[in-house]
């Protein structure tokens, strides 16, 4: 993670601003990739060397070196040697240290030995080092504009990873952000919101109590490139910078280059039951990932929400993967606590891990390998309506 | 026949923490130090490294509890006797008098992780031993399958293997330990003066160990950073330098200073740069008298002119790492010990071990170097068939390296722990050994203020027990 001292930002009241590139960074942020460019094929330590001195053109100190930063991680490097390293350090350092000899004699000796000039024995004595190793273009060259938003993207997480608590206020994606909260050890509690996406998410450590500790600091950073695929997002983090506990304000809008694209759906399953629905039920809305529910200490994450377009009726449809008797017992049970009667089960069942019965409920469809879209609408319509 | 009273609290381990849950109507553990109320979770929270002082807490107050933090021990397997000299025996005590819980100072080369194998053994529990480097786990590795009959975890370089006996890196602890925390009885820190300074405390913050034992050869003498060392470790129990055993348990040492002067071209530049810097820099001191380095470092970096100054100072100290008269004084020295002796040459930075490694051809011994080639490389060196090697890090901490005569100090830039550490290198006793360390400093620089006082940590102390 980037160290304080990088990170671009400048202190209003109790806020923090992060100092986020824009199209005027464009024209020095060309300059500093075509300087990259220009040292494809030669050592590393001598492109470090260069970008250690001003651009040619007017570039601000901080954004420039965190963009090197980025740069540096996107960039490759790539070995040339006619013999492994190795085993000319081997040979070169063993030879040197059998018998005191000048430089020139042991070096002359040993590529004699090995086949190979002088020139190339030495510059392949090294030539595995990350200093001596050749800049290689990536596969991808990024445009200015790209490289702006990456280090936009890395000025976030650097000031995120500084916090201890984030409150987001988002539609859409929020299954992502609290899948990515549970496993790396955060804690998600979820406030109330109107709407049919909406979810307001309050995600900290478990330390947020005591301290600020890195390893949840991380792990909060890493939701930042998640909310770029929310429809629309607010967020507000509480951050240690420059010995001042400040606040952070990141939304939807903001130039933050974009994680790996979620998926649209978590199975084959999920997809074709969207469809099959959609084409069955042509007077019901299928929203995928609706916002979630909590239900006591845990969050519900229903698969999908079904509102009929005229009269406003909504269910809730949840798809079990593996489970047992006691698991939908727990689930039925948890339903109730959160007084969610409009949530339908549907329960595959030939993933039956302990092969016992099912609870009896009306509220469950049983399935084999394709969900009937047709016995959904069915349930939804005969059901009356309970209050959501 | 007496009843049996109901817990009036249930503690649990979560994720680095201790929740107090099915609390008792009449219980508020607000009051017990380092609780807090969560309402995340509607329960009461302490980090788990209170976990002990939490249950004698409970105690003391008559209050039955149940205790579901620990997770059921895999089995131990035996160890081997391991004989220890007088002065580990009465470290090993001073540790157990001191709880089990306490830091041991001992110098470089005096045998710190064989106290550390007598003292799991002699707790006879499931621990888990801290080391910074990946380098250092394989050598751990090596030394406790040595002693130890049973499985041995490991934590780092790539591996996750889980055992009753483990060890792990500092980098894995801090990523894992909110898994492992509930798991071993007893931490065992080598190099435990990296921690304390905030960075990657938590590993030891979210272990429920009651038993610990620090390990180092050179203790932080930053008050604040000490005493966190204490509330995460434990207070040191006993403590050794180098000029205390020097000549008995280690091989006595002399130290030669050589002051070189630059060229009239290195001076030239060294000048230059140094007024740009000392501009800037007594600007600083004056608007700021007390301020620390890293203060003015960081306020430096704010403006053109404090860059400058930074670059500029940057650039004296890496012409003074390695100057003509180093590389000439390197080579006459190199030469007259080819013959008779195994040396050390110890650098400030890397680039500078390259190029002694280039010029002088020895080899280097730096992070760039992959760990099987380093593993060949010492043994080379043990053999003999290396004479010399070249570092300015990996050598200074932890590894075991064999048995050398000479170091060669052409930088440092770590000031008296690094100093330490790198004379202990030398150090390892043998029949009529006296082992030699050249330092070489350029006259006229900052390099000598800087060697003037890295030498104060070899003094003699004495031993302190609890």
């Amino acid at each position: 993670m980037l160290p304080e001292a990088l990170l671009p930002c400048s202190i209003h009241g109790n806020v923090v601003l992060p100092h986020f590139l824009g199209e005027h960074d464009h024209p020095w942020l060309r300059v500093l990739l075509e300087e990259y460019g220009r040292f494809v094929g030669r050592r590393q330590r001598e492109l470090d060397e260069r970008l250690r001195a001003p651009l040619p053109c007017a570039s601000p100190p901080a954004k420039r070196r965190i963009a090197i930063h980025v740069l540096a991680r996107h960039w490759g490097t790539r070995r040339i040697a006619t013999i492994p390293p190795r085993r000319v350090r081997a040979a070169v350092f063993g030879e040197a240290a059998r018998a005191y000899a000048e430089r020139a004699a042991v070096v002359a000796s040993v590529a004699g030995t090995l086949g190979v000039t002088v020139t190339e024995l030495t510059e392949a004595l090294f030539a595995d080092l990350p200093g001596e190793r050749l800049v290689a273009a990536p596969a991808e060259v990024l445009s200015p504009g790209e490289l702006a938003l990456r280090t936009n993207l890395a000025i976030g997480q650097g000031l995120l990873f500084r916090s201890t608590a984030v409150l987001i206020d988002m539609e859409g994606n929020a299954r992502a952000v609290v899948r990515h909260a549970k496993l790396r050890g955060l804690i998600c509690a979820i406030l109330p919101r109107e709407g049919e996406r909406r979810a307001a998410l309050e995600i900290s450590g478990p330390y947020a109590l005591f301290r600020r500790t890195l390893v949840y600091g991380r792990a909060l950073s890493e939701i930042l490139p998640l909310l770029a695929w929310c429809h629309r997002f607010r967020l507000q983090a509480d951050c240690a910078v420059r010995g001042q506990q400040l606040t952070l304000r990141l939304a939807s809008g903001d130039p933050i280059f974009p994680g790996k694209a979620p998926r649209l759906y978590d199975s084959k399953l999920e997809e074709r039951f969207a469809r099959d629905f959609g084409r069955v039920a042509p007077d019901w809305d299928v929203v995928r990932e609706p916002e979630p529910v909590q239900a006591g200490a845990t969050l519900i994450f229903p698969d999908f929400a079904l509102r009929h377009r005229g009269d406003g009726r909504r269910w809730l449809v949840e798809i079990v993967g593996f489970w047992t008797r006691d698991y939908v017992e727990r689930k039925l049970a948890l339903l109730r606590v959160a007084g969610l009667s409009n949530l339908v089960l549907c329960i595959d069942e030939s993933r039956n891990c302990a092969d016992t019965a099912l609870p009896s409920s009306s509220r469950i469809i049983l399935f084999r390998r394709r969900l009937d879209a047709t016995a959904v609408l069915r349930l939804i319509e005969q059901e009356p309506q309970a209050p959501g | 026949m007496p009843v049996a009273r109901l817990p009036s609290v249930l503690l649990l381990f979560d994720r680095g923490t201790i929740l107090l849950r099915d609390l008792d109507p009449g219980f508020d553990p607000s009051a017990i130090p380092g609780v807090l109320w969560d309402p995340r979770v509607q329960a009461y929270r302490t980090p788990a490294y209170r976990h002990e002082a939490l249950r004698r807490e409970l105690t003391r107050r008559g209050l039955p509890f149940s205790d579901d933090v620990r997770l059921p021990q895999p089995p131990l397997g035996s160890w081997s006797p391991i004989e220890l000299r007088p002065y580990q025996e009465a470290a090993l005590w001073a540790w157990e008098l001191a709880q089990r819980r306490a830091t041991v100072v001992l110098p470089t080369g005096s045998g710190k992780t064989r106290l550390a194998l007598a003292a799991m053994a002699r707790a006879g529990s499931s621990a888990l031993c801290l080391v910074p480097t990946r380098i250092l786990l394989a050598q751990w590795l090596h030394h406790i399958g040595r002693t130890y009959a049973g499985p041995i975890g490991c934590y780092g370089d790539g591996a996750h293997e889980l055992a009753a006996l483990t060890v792990a890196t500092f980098e894995s602890a801090y990523r894992h330990m909110d898994r492992l925390g509930n798991r071993f009885d007893l931490l065992v820190i080598d190099e435990a003066h990296h921690f304390g300074c905030g960075l990657r405390d938590e590993a030891l913050e979210m272990s429920i160990a009651a038993a610990r034992l620090g390990l180092t050869a050179t203790p932080p003498r930053d008050a604040a950073v000490a005493e966190r060392l204490v509330e995460l470790v434990g207070p040191i129990a006993y403590e050794l330098t180098i000029g205390d055993l020097a000549g008995s348990f280690l091989s006595s040492f002399d130290i030669i200073t050589l002051h070189l002067d630059l060229t009239a071209a290195e001076r030239q530049a060294y000048e230059g740069w140094m007024t740009t810097f000392r501009t800037v820099h007594a600007q600083f001191r004056r608007v700021a008298p007390g301020a620390s380095w890293e203060d003015f470092a960081r306020a430096a970096a704010r403006t053109v002119e404090g860059r400058r100054a930074l670059e500029a100072f940057r650039r004296a100290r890496r012409l003074t790492a390695f100057t003509e008269a180093k590389r000439e004084m390197l080579r006459v020295l190199l030469r007259r010990h080819f013959h008779e002796a195994r040396v050390l040459v110890f650098t400030a930075d890397n680039e500078s071990a390259y190029a002694v490694a280039r010029e002088h051809l020895i080899m280097p011994f730096t992070c760039d170097i992959g760990r099987k080639e380093r593993e060949e490389v010492l043994a080379r060196f043990r053999e003999g068939a290396l004479r010399a090697l070249v570092s300015a890090r990996v050598l200074n901490e932890g590894i075991d390296v064999p048995d050398a005569d000479v170091a060669i100090i052409v930088g440092g830039a770590l000031g008296q722990r690094e100093h330490v550490q790198r004379v202990g290198r030398l150090l390892r006793p043998r029949e009529g050994k006296r082992a030699l360390v050249y330092e070489l400093v350029s006259r006229k620089t900052t390099e000598v203020r800087l060697a003037r006082r890295r030498r104060a940590g070899l003094a003699p102390r004495g031993a302190a027990a609890v």
